[in-house]
């Protein structure tokens, strides 16, 4: 096994344009115009829960570090805390659509699209290529699609979501630290 | 580097955690009825002992969530993570535990 | 290409022949061959005296194979490349390799230290201790020439070039070491399915079976490895690490490993803006371990046992074996055990005449001997050797009968002429990881060394390193260990037998930890027992003499297992001997505590990727690239880099400060305040919470209303203050120091989640969500009207403290009317997508008001103005409300934290030290931040000091500096003249006044 890994595609900004990159393993692309909500309640309050999932039409994932797929991604943060990323355009009316589904119980809703920034990383080197800076284990058994984890990427805390065998992850930064994590990706 | 058991996202490299000091430390109902000793007491004084010590976790690059570690502060063995919200079991005895040379 | 090789045997070894390279040592042009290390070719060359010793400056020769290698320290390329440090039994030779040895000064051949040697007597324990003491002036001097002296090479004199990465890895059972117990450990966990990770730090695996190794199933024992390694690459889960050393067991089966990755001469070929990757860390969390690292030979403790030509005899038979280099032509053998029989064989074999093996055993060694007697080789049982002569190279052994008393005085009987001498005083596990990992040692009477015994984490040992000696127990001690590991992670065993091994019964070793000489051993010539720091027998009974008992303080004194030895190759002797001294069996004394690394790590390494831009992350705002256009020179706030000043034309900071002052005092200025922490609270119990940790009065905010907050710890002393914003009865909108965002975010949820979970509160952190806009000055009201603003922002409708949300431009913003330049301000919220577009869009419409974009200097120039403080600027941790004058931000009506502290008596001190203005006497002064403040100049030292400077400016609108003080009871001296005083500089006479320079009313921000 060749313990070599070359940098993603994609971030030649932070390279240099001119110098080729052949070996590449793995591309990185940035979506463009993501919407992200940050969503809190009680997990254990069922009509809240409920109320939630008839507006995203959708599961709220209850399960630790997992995330669920439909219209949207909904990314398990905490026991009383989700991401859900969907479309720029769409993010404020979700907000306010939410919001008021959960009127009069005890929740927190913020858009926070401003905030973040999605980078998509896939390819057969990818695992290896965050494997330089994150703790977490990886291994297609113990990380699988469908899992998403925050946690350290570097010196920067993502949130780290497993979305196929490719593999693809995603990648959900705080915007002031994702062009420290874009150069970080093209060392 | 420790691996710790965070109750929600399982074990997870120490480097996600940020440490919160001794667990167990209820702050005074009444503050102001407190002699200045008993509130230098809950302030400053804390049981740092050889052995079995209970701390508060936060896995603050992860969940974000506070809880409870069983460390023992020899060995750096973990005896158990507990959630704020569950009863916590009678503590493993530092008692009897063989004593070893720290460095 | 192969002249002067004049050791190098016609054939054989594992050497490839078909490219030969040069190389150079200490400046001389050398040939050998790819597959050598450094230190075989020197060895074929004929190169015995590689370095002087660290303190007596005695001649030194290899003497070792690997890791253990005392004397052969070297420095390799030079300049930002130097790298020093290193074994050269460990590095491999490159075309073009230039190697220095780095002890010996000014050169290793003529070295001014070596008239030392003639002084040894006086060159005790503790010398350099003693003697370099008095008078204490003196030491700079005496430090500056032994350092000198001393070294181990010269670190680089510029930032490293190469490369380094860290990778993190995950495995089931990681196997330190790749002899025959590792690989067959390796095998039966991989074959059982786990996740395996085998780490040798050899370029080959194999281990001891490089270096001897009869036949293992039939076939030569290294294509046995062969076969077992690439069956091992073949496994999708199994990850094999050559070249790779595992330095550092740390808690919770956390190991790291050094890897080398590419050759010298790679780098150097290579494009210098993208250097390939010189050595990996990894970093690996394993839920078994297997420590398979071997085991270390001792040498055997006589006179003048350093020589060069006094080789390890497993050394000498690597050498010869894996090298084809022949260190000597005429050699003694001494041993106490068996295995040094095989060194005699292979130095048979390669054409050496072996005069005798000096074995002090009167019994002689097992089997093995029948077989060196067939060869010719002389055998004297219950001989020594006491004594070698020769000083660059040994040319002959002195023999004495062995009595079994090891502190009697002997006769030479017989001497013999030689050229090397192959030592083995037996065999010391490597049981340094097992050690770091806690483990514990039991000392071993019957193989004489301790073996690791009871583990604290999830680790077992085999092979060598268990104490197996054969081959074949090696084998069979791996797959035990194996076994046991999937046993231990409930995998399915799958049936592997145990390859097949010729057996020799061997004779037990016996005791020989000291050589009788001629003389007692306190004058007799040096007997080494770490040849790296020269610690000898005498130095440890002079130690135990002058009263030290434990062997950590006689560690010390001595050096011994200093340096890069760590305990390698003396350590065993040492403690034996020392137990001796202390007339205490040596499991009472013990060794010394095992500490990662080791073997030395580069520094680069240990910092991977976090050098340069990525030594910690730049967090920029969502205006930084504006800001960059603009020229405008960054400061480092924690990790955000911030604006500093904007300067136009030529301007230096003071000029641009000063016309970016006038500008907002004037007319109206704009800052990125992006980078404060915000952090949205929402819940019916947000008033209760914030109540118990705010100091003011919470509940009386109305909505819409704004406040000035700060945050105690439960100490009383301040530890972060940011306006706060009451948005709707559930929901507030705080804002924190730049630098105490994410800690205060922390400790909110801390009081939430332990103390107070009955609360229903969330806490949302929204700091990167929006970016903060701060446009301040008396024109600033009529540049949002510009602009367009859906709400009216006269003084009666939004009055001074209040919050709206409104769109401003077209674009929903939250504005605050609030500010820190003690103007008519507004902070807009945003969004941090529109915030580039919006900052453009005030930039244009400012353009009639020459609005002036400013940067953190001028924000702080114009808060000292107002005597507005910076948590963590003017305050340090040991600073309450109190001490600030901001008595009208204590409730009296509720508890907060830290508000019982604020009644101890330490907080009740009159004479504490208080926030006030200071102006210079003289008007023009800038006095120094961090300036000492005293009562009157000319006192005798220690000078008492009365407060110092917390922050100091030139202020343009006020004409002339300003700075801000904490002053021991300092709000009753207003008035008084004190003298800031710092270093080089004559003290400064300033005037205590009010904090409050510019607008003391408060007029300017109410219009």
């Amino acid at each position: 096994m060749s313990e070599k890994i070359a940098r993603p595609r994609g971030l030649e900004a932070f390279i240099g344009a001119a110098e080729s990159m052949p070996e590449a393993g793995a591309e990185i692309a940035v979506p463009a115009n993501r919407g992200f909500l940050n969503l809190r309640l009680d997990s254990r309050q069922q009509q809240a829960v409920k109320a939630a999932e008839d507006v995203l039409v959708q599961d709220l994932p209850l399960a630790a570090n997992t995330f669920t797929s439909g219209k949207r991604r909904v990314y398990w943060l905490g026991p009383d805390e989700w991401l859900l990323e969907t479309g720029a355009e769409e993010a404020g009316a979700l907000c306010g659509e939410l919001e008021a589904a959960l009127a009069g119980h005890h929740a927190a809703i913020n858009d926070i699209s401003g905030g973040q920034a999605a980078l998509r990383l896939t390819g057969p080197e990818a695992r290896a290529i965050l494997s330089r800076g994150c703790t977490l284990d990886l291994h297609p058994r113990e990380f699988a699609p469908g899992q998403c984890a925050r946690t350290g990427l570097a010196r920067a805390t993502v949130l780290l979501a497993c979305i196929d065998e490719a593999p693809t992850y995603t990648l959900i930064v705080g915007r002031s630290f994702a062009d420290y994590l874009c150069r970080w990706l093209a060392h | 580097m420790l691996l710790i058991e965070c109750p929600w996202c399982g074990p997870r490299a120490e480097t996600e955690f940020s440490h919160g000091g001794e667990a167990g430390i209820t702050r005074p109902a009444n503050p102001d009825a407190l002699s200045d000793a008993e509130w230098a007491d809950y302030l400053f004084y804390r049981s740092n002992p050889r052995g079995a010590h209970r701390e508060l976790w936060n896995h603050a690059r992860g969940c974000r969530r506070w809880f409870v570690v069983e460390r023992d502060t020899v060995t750096n063995r973990i005896a158990g993570s507990f959630r704020l919200d569950e009863a916590l079991p009678v503590p493993a005895s530092a008692a009897g535990k063989q004593a070893e040379q720290g460095d | 290409m192969a002249a002067g090789q004049a050791n190098r045997l016609p054939e054989g070894g594992r050497i490839d022949r078909s490219r030969p390279l040069r190389f150079s040592f200490n400046g001389k042009s050398y040939a050998g061959y790819a597959g050598d290390t450094l230190a075989s070719a020197l060895l074929a060359n004929g190169v015995s005296l590689v370095g002087r010793s660290f303190k007596l400056r005695r001649p030194r020769g290899i003497v070792g194979g690997g890791a253990e290698e005392p004397n052969a320290v070297m420095q390799l390329g030079e300049g930002a490349a130097a790298r020093p440090n290193l074994l050269a039994t460990q590095v491999e030779l490159e075309p073009g390799l230039a190697a220095r040895g780095t002890r010996g000064w000014p050169s290793t051949r003529f070295d001014i230290g070596a008239a030392l040697d003639g002084f040894g007597r006086i060159l005790g324990a503790g010398f350099y201790y003693k003697t370099f003491k008095y008078p204490r002036a003196w030491w700079k001097l005496y430090e500056h020439v032994i350092r000198r002296a001393a070294g181990f090479g010269k670190a680089p004199d510029s930032p490293d070039p190469d490369r380094y990465e860290h990778r993190n890895a995950h495995c089931d059972v990681l196997v330190a070491g790749g002899g025959p117990a590792g690989l067959m450990a390796a095998l039966m966990a991989a074959r059982a399915g786990a996740r395996v990770i085998l780490a040798d730090d050899d370029v080959e695996f194999g281990g001891s079976l490089l270096v001897g190794g009869d036949a293992i199933d039939g076939i030569p024992a290294m294509d046995w490895v062969a076969r077992v390694v690439a069956e091992l690459r073949q496994m999708p889960d199994c990850r094999l690490l050559s070249r790779g050393t595992v330095f550092g067991y740390h808690d919770h089966n956390f190991l790291t490993i050094a890897q080398r990755c590419v050759r010298e001469s790679d780098i150097a070929a290579q494009d210098q803006a993208r250097r390939p990757v010189a050595e990996r860390l990894w970093r690996v969390r394993a839920k078994r371990v297997v420590l398979a690292q071997g085991a270390f030979e001792r040498p055997l403790v006589f006179c003048n046992n350093d020589r060069p030509g006094v080789m390890l005899a497993t050394a000498v038979s690597g050498y010869i074996r894996r090298h084809a280099v022949l260190p000597g032509r005429r050699a003694v053998v001494f041993t106490n055990n068996d295995s040094a029989y095989r060194t005699a064989i292979d130095l048979a074999g390669a054409g050496a005449e072996v005069a005798a093996i000096v074995d002090s055993r009167p019994g002689g060694a097992g089997a093995i001997e029948q077989r060196v007697k067939e060869l010719g080789i002389p055998v004297l049982p219950g001989h020594v050797v006491s004594d070698v002569s020769g000083r660059r190279r040994v040319r002959g052994a002195g023999i004495a009968r062995w009595t079994g008393e090891p502190w009697s005085t002997v006769e030479i009987t017989l001497r013999i002429d030689c050229d090397l001498v192959a030592v083995s005083g037996g065999f010391s596990p490597a049981v340094h990881l097992h050690s770091q990992a806690g483990g514990k040692l039991e000392w071993s009477e019957s193989q004489l060394c301790f073996l690791p015994a009871e583990a604290r984490q999830s680790h077992d040992s085999a092979g060598a390193g268990n104490g197996r000696q054969s081959t074949g127990d090696c084998l069979a001690d791996g797959l035990r260990a194996g076994t046991a590991a999937t046993v231990e992670l409930g995998l399915s065993r799958p049936e592997i037998e145990i390859p097949a091994t010729e057996e020799v019964p061997a004779a037990p070793i016996e005791a020989l930890w000291r050589v009788p000489a001629v003389k007692d051993a306190d004058r007799c010539p040096k007997q080494f027992i770490d040849f790296q720091n020269d610690a000898t027998v005498a130095d440890i009974r002079l130690a135990v003499r002058e009263g030290y008992r434990n062997v950590e303080h006689v560690k010390r004194y001595t050096a011994l297992g200093f340096g890069t030895d760590q305990g390698k190759l003396g350590n065993i002797n040492g403690m034996a001997i020392l137990a001796d001294a202390l007339g205490k069996p040596i499991p009472e004394v013990g060794t010394t505590t095992f500490r990662p690394a080791y073997t030395p790590v580069r520094f680069g390494t240990v910092a991977g990727e976090s050098v340069g831009e990525l030594y910690d992350p730049v967090r920029k705002t969502a205006l930084h690239e504006w800001h960059e256009a603009a020229g405008a020179p960054m400061e480092a706030v924690g990790q955000w880099h911030r604006p500093w000043y904007f300067p136009r034309g030529g301007e230096d900071l003071h000029a641009a400060v000063a016309r970016e002052c006038l500008a907002v005092r004037n007319s109206v200025g704009i800052m990125d305040a992006s980078t404060l922490g915000k952090i949205d609270v929402r819940g019916p119990d947000a008033v209760n919470f914030l109540e118990r940790v705010y100091t003011h009065n919470v509940g009386r905010m109305k909505p819409g209303r704004c406040a000035y907050g700060i945050l105690l710890g439960e100490d009383g002393m301040v530890m972060d203050d940011g306006v706060m914003a009451r948005l709707a009865e559930d929901r507030f909108y705080l804002t924190t120091t730049t630098g105490g965002a994410a800690h205060v975010l922390d400790w909110l949820e801390k009081w939430l989640q332990t103390e107070w979970p009955e609360l229903e509160v969330y806490l949302t952190s929204l700091t990167e969500q929006f970016s903060t806009l701060a446009v301040a000055g008396p024109n600033s009201r009529k540049l949002l009207e510009k602009l367009g603003c859906d709400i009216p922002l006269d003084r009666e409708s939004f009055p001074f403290m209040h919050v709206r949300t409104a769109t401003l431009a077209g674009i929903p913003v939250s504005l605050f009317r609030v500010g820190f330049s003690g103007e008519l301000a507004f902070e807009i919220n945003i969004g941090s997508q529109f915030a580039l577009d919006l900052w453009r869009k005030l930039m244009d419409a400012g353009r009639e008001f020459d609005i002036t974009p400013y940067g953190t200097e001028t924000m702080h120039v114009l808060r000292a103005e107002k005597g507005f403080v910076i948590v963590g600027h003017d305050t340090d941790g040991s600073v309450t409300p109190v001490d600030l004058g901001m008595n009208w931000l204590l409730s009296r009506e509720k508890d907060f934290l830290g508000k019982r502290s604020l009644a101890r008596p330490d907080c009740l001190r009159e004479d504490r030290k208080q926030l006030v203005g200071l102006l210079s006497r003289d008007g023009c002064t800038v006095i120094p931040e961090g300036a000492q403040l005293i009562e009157r100049t000319g006192q005798a030292t220690p000078v008492p000091m009365c407060g110092h400077v917390t922050s100091s400016y030139p202020s343009a609108s006020l004409g002339h500096p300003i700075a801000l003080a904490l002053v021991t009871g300092g709000r009753g001296r207003k008035g008084e003249t004190l003298f800031a005083a710092s270093p080089g500089r004559e003290p400064t006479a300033v005037e205590i006044v009010s904090p409050a320079f510019y607008d003391p009313g408060g007029e300017r921000q109410h219009v």
